[in-house]
Protein backbone atom coordinates (compact mmCIF):
# COMPACT_ATOMS: atom_id res chain seq x y z
CA UNK A 1 0.00 0.00 0.00
CA UNK A 2 1.77 3.21 -0.98
CA UNK A 3 2.25 5.66 1.48
CA UNK A 4 1.23 9.07 2.33
CA UNK A 5 3.77 10.96 4.08
CA UNK A 6 3.28 14.45 5.63
CA UNK A 7 6.19 17.08 7.33
CA UNK A 8 4.81 19.01 9.36
CA UNK A 9 6.85 21.95 10.98
CA UNK A 10 5.29 24.20 13.79
CA UNK A 11 5.85 27.72 13.78
CA UNK A 12 5.66 28.22 16.94
CA UNK A 13 7.89 25.48 18.34
CA UNK A 14 10.99 26.56 15.48
CA UNK A 15 13.67 29.10 17.49
CA UNK A 16 15.84 29.29 14.23
CA UNK A 17 18.23 27.71 15.27
CA UNK A 18 19.67 25.78 12.07
CA UNK A 19 20.08 22.66 13.66
CA UNK A 20 18.30 21.11 10.75
CA UNK A 21 19.62 22.83 8.00
CA UNK A 22 23.27 21.75 9.40
CA UNK A 23 21.85 18.54 9.83
CA UNK A 24 20.55 18.21 6.20
CA UNK A 25 24.15 19.37 5.13
CA UNK A 26 26.24 16.68 6.52
CA UNK A 27 23.39 13.40 5.61
CA UNK A 28 23.61 14.61 2.04
CA UNK A 29 26.97 16.00 1.87
CA UNK A 30 25.18 19.73 0.38
CA UNK A 31 28.01 21.80 -1.48
CA UNK A 32 28.33 25.13 0.59
CA UNK A 33 26.65 28.12 -0.50
CA UNK A 34 23.38 25.71 -1.46
CA UNK A 35 20.25 24.31 0.55
CA UNK A 36 18.40 21.58 0.04
CA UNK A 37 16.36 23.16 3.45
CA UNK A 38 16.98 26.59 5.02
CA UNK A 39 14.94 28.14 7.78
CA UNK A 40 14.74 32.14 6.96
CA UNK A 41 14.65 33.99 10.08
CA UNK A 42 13.27 37.70 10.15
CA UNK A 43 12.92 40.18 12.75
CA UNK A 44 9.59 42.26 12.16
CA UNK A 45 7.28 45.02 13.44
CA UNK A 46 8.41 48.34 14.54
CA UNK A 47 10.49 48.66 18.02
CA UNK A 48 9.51 48.08 20.54
CA UNK A 49 7.09 46.05 19.28
CA UNK A 50 9.52 43.36 17.52
CA UNK A 51 8.43 39.88 17.01
CA UNK A 52 10.54 36.96 14.84
CA UNK A 53 9.11 35.34 12.16
CA UNK A 54 10.63 31.58 11.06
CA UNK A 55 10.49 30.52 7.49
CA UNK A 56 11.23 27.03 6.56
CA UNK A 57 12.28 26.45 2.74
CA UNK A 58 12.84 23.17 0.85
CA UNK A 59 11.16 21.40 -1.58
CA UNK A 60 7.51 20.48 -0.60
CA UNK A 61 7.06 17.38 -2.34
CA UNK A 62 4.31 18.19 -4.81
CA UNK A 63 1.20 15.96 -5.32
CA UNK A 64 1.11 18.07 -8.71
CA UNK A 65 4.87 18.23 -8.97
CA UNK A 66 5.54 21.58 -11.91
CA UNK A 67 9.50 20.23 -11.86
CA UNK A 68 7.77 17.00 -13.12
CA UNK A 69 5.55 17.77 -15.55
CA UNK A 70 7.85 19.85 -17.50
CA UNK A 71 11.15 17.01 -17.24
CA UNK A 72 11.72 16.38 -20.96
CA UNK A 73 13.47 12.99 -20.30
CA UNK A 74 11.42 11.91 -17.22
CA UNK A 75 14.58 12.09 -14.94
CA UNK A 76 12.36 13.90 -12.70
CA UNK A 77 9.66 11.84 -11.18
CA UNK A 78 7.52 10.51 -8.93
CA UNK A 79 7.87 7.35 -6.45
CA UNK A 80 4.75 5.18 -5.66
CA UNK A 81 4.68 6.65 -2.46
CA UNK A 82 4.24 10.22 -4.44
CA UNK A 83 7.78 11.19 -3.68
CA UNK A 84 9.88 13.63 -5.53
CA UNK A 85 12.82 12.42 -6.89
CA UNK A 86 15.53 13.17 -10.06
CA UNK A 87 17.18 10.35 -11.47
CA UNK A 88 20.96 11.71 -11.93
CA UNK A 89 21.43 9.46 -15.03
CA UNK A 90 19.03 10.88 -16.87
CA UNK A 91 18.93 14.23 -15.82
CA UNK A 92 20.62 16.88 -18.68
CA UNK A 93 20.71 19.65 -16.14
CA UNK A 94 18.26 21.98 -18.27
CA UNK A 95 17.27 23.94 -15.50
CA UNK A 96 13.57 23.83 -16.64
CA UNK A 97 13.05 22.20 -13.46
CA UNK A 98 14.36 24.36 -11.49
CA UNK A 99 12.35 27.46 -13.31
CA UNK A 100 9.18 25.78 -12.72
CA UNK A 101 9.45 25.06 -8.99
CA UNK A 102 7.79 27.84 -7.22
CA UNK A 103 9.36 26.78 -3.99
CA UNK A 104 12.91 27.76 -5.78
CA UNK A 105 13.22 24.08 -3.90
CA UNK A 106 15.82 23.03 -6.39
CA UNK A 107 19.69 24.04 -7.25
CA UNK A 108 22.41 22.36 -9.96
CA UNK A 109 25.10 21.06 -7.36
CA UNK A 110 28.03 22.31 -8.58
CA UNK A 111 30.04 19.28 -7.54
CA UNK A 112 28.37 16.38 -9.64
CA UNK A 113 26.40 19.38 -12.13
CA UNK A 114 23.03 17.62 -11.84
CA UNK A 115 20.06 19.13 -10.30
CA UNK A 116 19.46 18.13 -6.59
CA UNK A 117 16.90 19.18 -3.70
CA UNK A 118 15.19 17.63 -0.42
CA UNK A 119 14.63 13.84 -1.04
CA UNK A 120 12.99 13.48 2.53
CA UNK A 121 16.09 12.11 2.73
CA UNK A 122 14.56 8.30 1.18
CA UNK A 123 17.49 6.76 0.31
CA UNK A 124 19.32 6.85 3.73
CA UNK A 125 16.94 6.95 6.20
CA UNK A 126 13.25 7.19 5.41
CA UNK A 127 13.31 3.62 3.04
CA UNK A 128 15.06 2.20 6.72
CA UNK A 129 12.34 3.30 8.64
CA UNK A 130 14.21 6.40 10.15
CA UNK A 131 13.00 9.75 10.19
CA UNK A 132 14.99 12.30 7.89
CA UNK A 133 17.64 14.17 9.25
CA UNK A 134 16.06 17.23 10.02
CA UNK A 135 13.61 15.92 12.13
CA UNK A 136 15.46 13.97 14.11
CA UNK A 137 17.94 16.49 15.20
CA UNK A 138 15.47 19.15 15.86
CA UNK A 139 15.79 20.08 19.56
CA UNK A 140 12.19 21.76 20.10
CA UNK A 141 10.17 18.73 17.97
CA UNK A 142 8.75 21.68 15.99
CA UNK A 143 9.19 19.03 12.97
CA UNK A 144 7.12 15.97 12.38
CA UNK A 145 7.26 13.16 10.05
CA UNK A 146 5.19 10.03 9.12
CA UNK A 147 2.26 8.29 7.02
CA UNK A 148 -0.79 10.29 7.23
CA UNK A 149 -2.25 6.42 6.64
CA UNK A 150 -1.09 5.09 10.13
CA UNK A 151 -3.26 6.48 12.52
CA UNK A 152 -2.41 7.36 16.06
CA UNK A 153 0.79 8.48 14.27
CA UNK A 154 2.29 12.14 15.83
CA UNK A 155 1.75 13.26 12.22
CA UNK A 156 -1.68 12.14 12.17
CA UNK A 157 -2.81 13.53 15.53
CA UNK A 158 -1.47 17.07 14.82
CA UNK A 159 -2.75 17.06 11.72
CA UNK A 160 -6.23 16.47 13.32
CA UNK A 161 -5.81 19.21 16.04
CA UNK A 162 -3.75 21.95 13.96
CA UNK A 163 -4.97 24.63 11.60
CA UNK A 164 -2.78 23.64 8.86
CA UNK A 165 -1.35 25.91 6.09
CA UNK A 166 -0.24 24.57 2.37
CA UNK A 167 2.43 27.73 1.09
CA UNK A 168 1.23 28.81 -2.08
CA UNK A 169 -1.90 26.60 -1.85
CA UNK A 170 -3.90 28.81 -4.87
CA UNK A 171 -1.41 27.63 -7.21
CA UNK A 172 -2.87 23.72 -6.72
CA UNK A 173 0.65 21.33 -6.75
CA UNK A 174 -0.77 20.24 -3.22
CA UNK A 175 2.39 19.98 -1.27
CA UNK A 176 2.97 17.21 1.52
CA UNK A 177 4.68 19.58 3.57
CA UNK A 178 2.42 21.53 5.82
CA UNK A 179 2.57 23.96 8.04
CA UNK A 180 1.68 25.00 11.86
CA UNK A 181 1.49 28.77 11.25
CA UNK A 182 2.59 31.22 14.30
CA UNK A 183 -0.49 32.02 16.63
CA UNK A 184 1.76 34.90 18.03
CA UNK A 185 1.53 36.73 14.72
CA UNK A 186 3.57 40.32 14.25
CA UNK A 187 2.79 43.12 15.88
CA UNK A 188 3.24 46.31 12.90
CA UNK B 1 13.38 43.94 6.54
CA UNK B 2 16.54 42.12 6.00
CA UNK B 3 16.73 38.42 6.95
CA UNK B 4 18.61 37.61 9.94
CA UNK B 5 19.27 34.27 8.46
CA UNK B 6 18.91 32.61 5.78
CA UNK B 7 20.57 33.01 2.10
CA UNK B 8 18.25 34.29 -1.04
CA UNK B 9 20.87 32.65 -3.49
CA UNK B 10 18.52 30.40 -4.68
CA UNK B 11 16.04 32.71 -5.56
CA UNK B 12 18.05 35.37 -7.62
CA UNK B 13 20.52 32.98 -9.42
CA UNK B 14 19.91 33.45 -13.31
CA UNK B 15 19.24 29.38 -14.71
CA UNK B 16 18.33 30.49 -18.04
CA UNK B 17 20.95 33.11 -20.09
CA UNK B 18 22.27 35.14 -22.65
CA UNK B 19 22.25 31.23 -24.70
CA UNK B 20 18.60 30.61 -24.10
CA UNK B 21 17.97 34.11 -24.80
CA UNK B 22 20.12 34.08 -28.51
CA UNK B 23 18.58 30.65 -29.18
CA UNK B 24 15.12 31.83 -29.15
CA UNK B 25 16.11 34.72 -31.30
CA UNK B 26 17.70 32.46 -33.52
CA UNK B 27 14.40 29.64 -33.43
CA UNK B 28 12.47 32.29 -34.13
CA UNK B 29 14.86 34.05 -36.95
CA UNK B 30 14.69 30.63 -38.61
CA UNK B 31 11.35 29.71 -38.35
CA UNK B 32 10.28 33.14 -39.66
CA UNK B 33 12.73 33.36 -42.52
CA UNK B 34 11.21 30.08 -44.04
CA UNK B 35 7.73 31.54 -43.31
CA UNK B 36 8.61 34.59 -45.26
CA UNK B 37 10.15 32.56 -47.71
CA UNK B 38 7.67 30.64 -48.71
CA UNK B 39 4.94 33.46 -48.44
CA UNK B 40 6.63 35.01 -51.09
CA UNK B 41 7.10 31.84 -52.90
CA UNK B 42 3.11 31.21 -53.16
CA UNK B 43 1.66 34.84 -53.24
CA UNK B 44 4.24 36.10 -55.14
CA UNK B 45 5.26 34.05 -57.89
CA UNK B 46 1.49 32.55 -59.43
CA UNK B 47 1.90 35.28 -62.18
CA UNK B 48 5.19 36.46 -62.12
CA UNK B 49 7.21 34.79 -65.05
CA UNK B 50 10.83 35.84 -63.31
CA UNK B 51 13.02 33.18 -61.83
CA UNK B 52 11.22 30.92 -59.49
CA UNK B 53 13.97 31.44 -57.01
CA UNK B 54 13.61 34.36 -55.94
CA UNK B 55 15.89 36.20 -53.72
CA UNK B 56 13.90 36.39 -50.60
CA UNK B 57 13.42 32.55 -51.04
CA UNK B 58 17.45 32.46 -51.53
CA UNK B 59 17.79 34.26 -48.29
CA UNK B 60 15.28 31.92 -46.18
CA UNK B 61 16.93 29.45 -47.48
CA UNK B 62 20.48 29.90 -46.26
CA UNK B 63 19.32 32.23 -43.10
CA UNK B 64 16.66 28.94 -42.05
CA UNK B 65 19.34 26.00 -42.03
CA UNK B 66 22.25 28.44 -40.73
CA UNK B 67 20.15 29.87 -37.59
CA UNK B 68 18.82 26.58 -36.70
CA UNK B 69 21.91 24.91 -36.38
CA UNK B 70 23.80 27.42 -34.85
CA UNK B 71 20.73 27.82 -31.87
CA UNK B 72 20.61 24.03 -31.53
CA UNK B 73 24.32 23.96 -31.02
CA UNK B 74 23.77 27.07 -28.45
CA UNK B 75 20.96 25.06 -26.68
CA UNK B 76 22.95 21.89 -26.38
CA UNK B 77 26.37 23.38 -24.71
CA UNK B 78 24.07 25.32 -22.31
CA UNK B 79 23.07 22.05 -20.95
CA UNK B 80 24.86 21.38 -17.34
CA UNK B 81 25.73 18.29 -18.83
CA UNK B 82 25.98 18.46 -22.84
CA UNK B 83 27.13 14.96 -23.61
CA UNK B 84 23.79 13.78 -21.94
CA UNK B 85 21.81 15.66 -24.16
CA UNK B 86 20.83 12.21 -26.15
CA UNK B 87 18.64 11.55 -23.42
CA UNK B 88 16.71 14.24 -24.80
CA UNK B 89 16.25 12.01 -28.25
CA UNK B 90 15.38 8.86 -25.85
CA UNK B 91 12.97 9.48 -23.48
CA UNK B 92 9.79 11.56 -24.25
CA UNK B 93 7.83 13.60 -22.08
CA UNK B 94 4.52 14.57 -23.90
CA UNK B 95 3.57 16.96 -20.85
CA UNK B 96 6.83 18.68 -21.68
CA UNK B 97 6.64 21.60 -24.18
CA UNK B 98 10.61 20.84 -24.42
CA UNK B 99 9.84 17.28 -25.49
CA UNK B 100 7.62 18.52 -28.04
CA UNK B 101 9.88 20.97 -28.84
CA UNK B 102 12.29 18.34 -29.65
CA UNK B 103 9.65 16.39 -31.98
CA UNK B 104 9.19 19.97 -33.89
CA UNK B 105 13.03 20.38 -34.80
CA UNK B 106 13.30 17.14 -35.58
CA UNK B 107 10.94 17.22 -38.41
CA UNK B 108 11.53 20.93 -38.76
CA UNK B 109 15.15 20.61 -39.21
CA UNK B 110 15.70 18.18 -41.91
CA UNK B 111 13.03 19.46 -44.30
CA UNK B 112 14.29 23.16 -43.67
CA UNK B 113 18.17 21.36 -44.74
CA UNK B 114 16.44 19.89 -48.19
CA UNK B 115 14.69 23.01 -49.16
CA UNK B 116 18.12 24.41 -49.10
CA UNK B 117 19.57 21.55 -51.16
CA UNK B 118 16.63 22.04 -53.80
CA UNK B 119 17.25 25.98 -53.68
CA UNK B 120 20.81 25.76 -54.74
CA UNK B 121 20.84 22.77 -56.89
CA UNK B 122 22.71 23.85 -59.21
CA UNK B 123 25.81 25.44 -56.73
CA UNK B 124 25.66 22.33 -54.94
CA UNK B 125 26.29 20.05 -58.02
CA UNK B 126 29.07 22.47 -59.07
CA UNK B 127 30.99 22.18 -55.89
CA UNK B 128 33.23 18.47 -55.87
CA UNK B 129 33.07 18.10 -52.32
CA UNK B 130 29.39 18.69 -51.66
CA UNK B 131 28.89 15.78 -55.12
CA UNK B 132 27.84 13.61 -52.68
CA UNK B 133 25.16 15.38 -52.13
CA UNK B 134 23.87 15.29 -55.46
CA UNK B 135 22.20 12.11 -54.88
CA UNK B 136 20.13 13.23 -52.54
CA UNK B 137 18.86 15.86 -54.11
CA UNK B 138 17.87 13.47 -57.36
CA UNK B 139 16.32 11.35 -54.57
CA UNK B 140 14.28 14.54 -53.27
CA UNK B 141 13.55 15.92 -57.32
CA UNK B 142 12.00 12.75 -57.39
CA UNK B 143 9.33 13.65 -54.91
CA UNK B 144 8.33 16.77 -57.11
CA UNK B 145 4.98 16.04 -57.68
CA UNK B 146 4.50 16.23 -53.48
CA UNK B 147 6.29 19.57 -53.23
CA UNK B 148 3.31 21.72 -52.20
CA UNK B 149 2.20 19.59 -50.03
CA UNK B 150 6.03 19.09 -48.50
CA UNK B 151 6.02 22.90 -48.59
CA UNK B 152 2.68 23.10 -46.51
CA UNK B 153 4.43 20.87 -44.18
CA UNK B 154 7.23 22.44 -43.45
CA UNK B 155 5.16 26.13 -43.13
CA UNK B 156 2.97 24.10 -40.36
CA UNK B 157 6.65 22.96 -38.98
CA UNK B 158 7.83 26.44 -39.08
CA UNK B 159 5.07 27.89 -37.05
CA UNK B 160 5.26 24.87 -34.15
CA UNK B 161 8.99 25.72 -33.88
CA UNK B 162 8.32 29.63 -34.26
CA UNK B 163 5.58 29.14 -31.44
CA UNK B 164 6.60 26.47 -29.35
CA UNK B 165 9.32 28.52 -27.13
CA UNK B 166 6.54 30.67 -26.05
CA UNK B 167 4.71 27.69 -25.14
CA UNK B 168 8.06 26.66 -23.61
CA UNK B 169 8.57 30.07 -20.78
CA UNK B 170 4.63 30.30 -20.35
CA UNK B 171 4.22 27.00 -19.18
CA UNK B 172 6.34 27.84 -16.12
CA UNK B 173 3.43 29.14 -13.80
CA UNK B 174 6.38 30.00 -10.95
CA UNK B 175 7.61 33.36 -13.39
CA UNK B 176 4.96 35.42 -13.88
CA UNK B 177 6.40 37.08 -16.70
CA UNK B 178 6.82 33.86 -18.64
CA UNK B 179 3.20 32.66 -17.62
CA UNK B 180 1.33 34.46 -20.23
CA UNK B 181 -0.86 32.84 -23.21
CA UNK B 182 0.64 35.62 -25.22
CA UNK B 183 3.87 34.65 -25.39
CA UNK B 184 3.74 32.00 -27.83
CA UNK B 185 1.50 34.82 -29.96
CA UNK B 186 4.18 37.26 -29.45
CA UNK B 187 7.13 35.09 -30.03
CA UNK B 188 5.91 34.22 -33.42
CA UNK B 189 5.13 37.65 -34.18
CA UNK B 190 8.23 39.43 -33.65
CA UNK B 191 9.64 35.82 -35.30
CA UNK B 192 7.78 37.12 -38.34
CA UNK B 193 9.06 40.35 -38.12
CA UNK B 194 12.65 39.20 -38.10
CA UNK B 195 12.32 36.50 -40.94
CA UNK B 196 10.79 39.26 -42.95
CA UNK B 197 13.95 41.83 -41.74
CA UNK B 198 16.58 39.17 -42.38
CA UNK B 199 15.55 38.04 -45.74
CA UNK B 200 15.38 41.61 -46.95
CA UNK B 201 18.79 42.23 -45.47
CA UNK B 202 20.73 38.50 -46.87
CA UNK B 203 18.56 39.59 -50.24
CA UNK B 204 20.28 42.58 -50.82
CA UNK B 205 23.84 41.98 -49.60
CA UNK B 206 24.14 38.33 -51.39
CA UNK B 207 21.49 37.96 -53.92
CA UNK B 208 20.89 41.30 -55.76
CA UNK B 209 21.04 39.68 -59.35
CA UNK B 210 17.56 37.93 -58.78
CA UNK B 211 16.25 40.96 -56.30
CA UNK B 212 12.72 41.41 -57.36
CA UNK B 213 11.24 44.74 -56.00
CA UNK B 214 7.62 43.42 -55.78
CA UNK B 215 8.35 41.00 -53.68
CA UNK B 216 10.31 43.55 -51.26
CA UNK B 217 7.57 46.00 -51.59
CA UNK B 218 5.35 42.86 -50.23
CA UNK B 219 7.27 42.32 -47.29
CA UNK B 220 7.54 45.75 -46.02
CA UNK B 221 4.06 46.14 -45.69
CA UNK B 222 3.96 42.88 -44.40
CA UNK B 223 6.23 43.88 -41.57
CA UNK B 224 4.50 47.34 -41.01
CA UNK B 225 1.40 44.98 -40.16
CA UNK B 226 3.55 42.85 -38.30
CA UNK B 227 4.77 45.68 -36.27
CA UNK B 228 1.52 47.33 -35.33
CA UNK B 229 0.19 43.97 -34.43
CA UNK B 230 2.68 43.71 -32.10
CA UNK B 231 2.41 46.80 -30.19
CA UNK B 232 -0.90 46.31 -28.91
CA UNK B 233 0.03 42.62 -28.09
CA UNK B 234 2.66 43.76 -25.71
CA UNK B 235 -0.21 46.38 -24.23
CA UNK B 236 -2.31 43.37 -23.81
CA UNK B 237 0.74 41.46 -22.54
CA UNK B 238 1.51 43.55 -19.38
CA UNK B 239 -2.54 44.65 -19.12
CA UNK B 240 -3.68 40.71 -18.56
CA UNK B 241 -0.38 40.22 -15.95
CA UNK B 242 -1.89 43.46 -13.85
CA UNK B 243 -5.73 42.17 -13.95
CA UNK B 244 -3.95 38.65 -12.84
CA UNK B 245 -3.72 36.91 -9.31
CA UNK B 246 -0.90 36.35 -7.44
CA UNK B 247 2.76 38.18 -8.09
CA UNK B 248 1.73 39.03 -11.23
CA UNK B 249 0.72 42.44 -11.24
CA UNK B 250 3.69 43.35 -8.79
CA UNK B 251 6.09 41.25 -11.28
CA UNK B 252 4.66 43.18 -13.87
CA UNK B 253 5.17 46.99 -12.24
CA UNK B 254 9.15 45.93 -11.65
CA UNK B 255 9.58 44.58 -15.13
CA UNK B 256 8.03 48.02 -16.44
CA UNK B 257 10.06 50.48 -13.76
CA UNK B 258 12.91 49.21 -12.00
CA UNK B 259 16.68 49.24 -13.51
CA UNK B 260 18.55 47.74 -16.41
CA UNK B 261 15.83 45.48 -18.17
CA UNK B 262 13.04 47.78 -17.70
CA UNK B 263 15.61 50.35 -19.78
CA UNK B 264 15.86 47.62 -22.45
CA UNK B 265 11.92 47.01 -22.49
CA UNK B 266 11.36 51.06 -23.24
CA UNK B 267 14.53 51.57 -25.32
CA UNK B 268 15.41 48.55 -27.14
CA UNK B 269 12.12 46.61 -27.65
CA UNK B 270 10.00 49.40 -27.88
CA UNK B 271 11.97 52.31 -28.91
CA UNK B 272 14.48 50.50 -31.50
CA UNK B 273 12.67 47.25 -32.25
CA UNK B 274 8.62 49.02 -33.07
CA UNK B 275 9.68 53.02 -32.75
CA UNK B 276 12.50 52.86 -35.17
CA UNK B 277 10.91 50.66 -38.15
CA UNK B 278 7.39 52.63 -37.60
CA UNK B 279 9.04 56.03 -37.80
CA UNK B 280 11.26 54.73 -40.97
CA UNK B 281 8.02 53.51 -42.74
CA UNK B 282 6.33 56.62 -42.02
CA UNK B 283 9.23 59.16 -42.95
CA UNK B 284 11.32 57.82 -45.52
CA UNK B 285 9.66 54.86 -47.39
CA UNK B 286 6.43 56.44 -47.83
CA UNK B 287 4.97 56.80 -50.96
CA UNK B 288 6.62 53.70 -51.83
CA UNK B 289 10.26 55.54 -52.47
CA UNK B 290 12.04 52.88 -51.53
CA UNK B 291 15.60 53.36 -50.76
CA UNK B 292 18.37 50.47 -50.49
CA UNK B 293 20.00 52.45 -47.71
CA UNK B 294 17.00 52.86 -45.53
CA UNK B 295 16.04 49.71 -46.04
CA UNK B 296 19.40 48.12 -44.71
CA UNK B 297 19.15 49.82 -41.47
CA UNK B 298 15.40 49.44 -41.04
CA UNK B 299 16.08 45.33 -41.25
CA UNK B 300 19.04 45.82 -38.81
CA UNK B 301 17.31 47.53 -36.56
CA UNK B 302 14.15 45.25 -36.59
CA UNK B 303 16.67 41.86 -36.05
CA UNK B 304 18.48 43.84 -33.05
CA UNK B 305 14.71 45.05 -31.86
CA UNK B 306 14.04 40.93 -31.64
CA UNK B 307 16.80 39.88 -29.99
CA UNK B 308 16.38 42.58 -27.12
CA UNK B 309 12.77 41.43 -26.98
CA UNK B 310 14.14 37.68 -26.08
CA UNK B 311 16.87 38.87 -23.79
CA UNK B 312 14.16 41.22 -21.45
CA UNK B 313 11.93 38.08 -21.44
CA UNK B 314 14.54 35.95 -20.26
CA UNK B 315 15.89 37.79 -18.02
CA UNK B 316 13.67 40.03 -16.20
CA UNK B 317 11.42 36.87 -15.98
CA UNK B 318 13.35 35.56 -13.28
CA UNK B 319 14.72 38.63 -11.93
CA UNK B 320 11.22 40.21 -11.50
CA UNK B 321 9.56 37.13 -9.59
CA UNK B 322 6.96 40.03 -7.92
Amino acid sequence: MPKQYRLLYDENLCIGCQACSVACRVENSVPDNFFRLQVHVQTKGVFPNLGMSYERLSCMMCENPPCVSVCPTHASFQSKDGLVHIDEKTCITCKYCILACPYHARFVNPLKNVVEKCTFCYDTRVSKELLPACVSTCPTEALSFGDMRQKGSLVEQKSQKEVLVFPKAHLGTKPKVAFIPSRKGVKV
Amino acid sequence: MSPMWGSVEQYSTIHWSWAIAIYLFLAGLSSGSIIVALLVKWNRHERSNSSIWDAMIKAGAVVAPTAIFLGLFLLVIDLGRPFSFYWLLVRYNITSVMSLGVLFLLIYTPIVVVFMLLVFERNVIKHPILAPLEGLINLVKSFHSYAKIIEYFLFVAALCVGSYTGFLLSALYAIPLWNSPLLPVLFLTSSLSSGVAVNILIGLLFFKSTINTESIKYLLVLDTRVILTELPLLALFFIGMFYAGGDAPQAARMALTEGFWAGIFWLGVIGVGLGLPLLTVIVALRSHVYRVGYIIINSMVVILGVLMLRYYIIYAGQIYLG
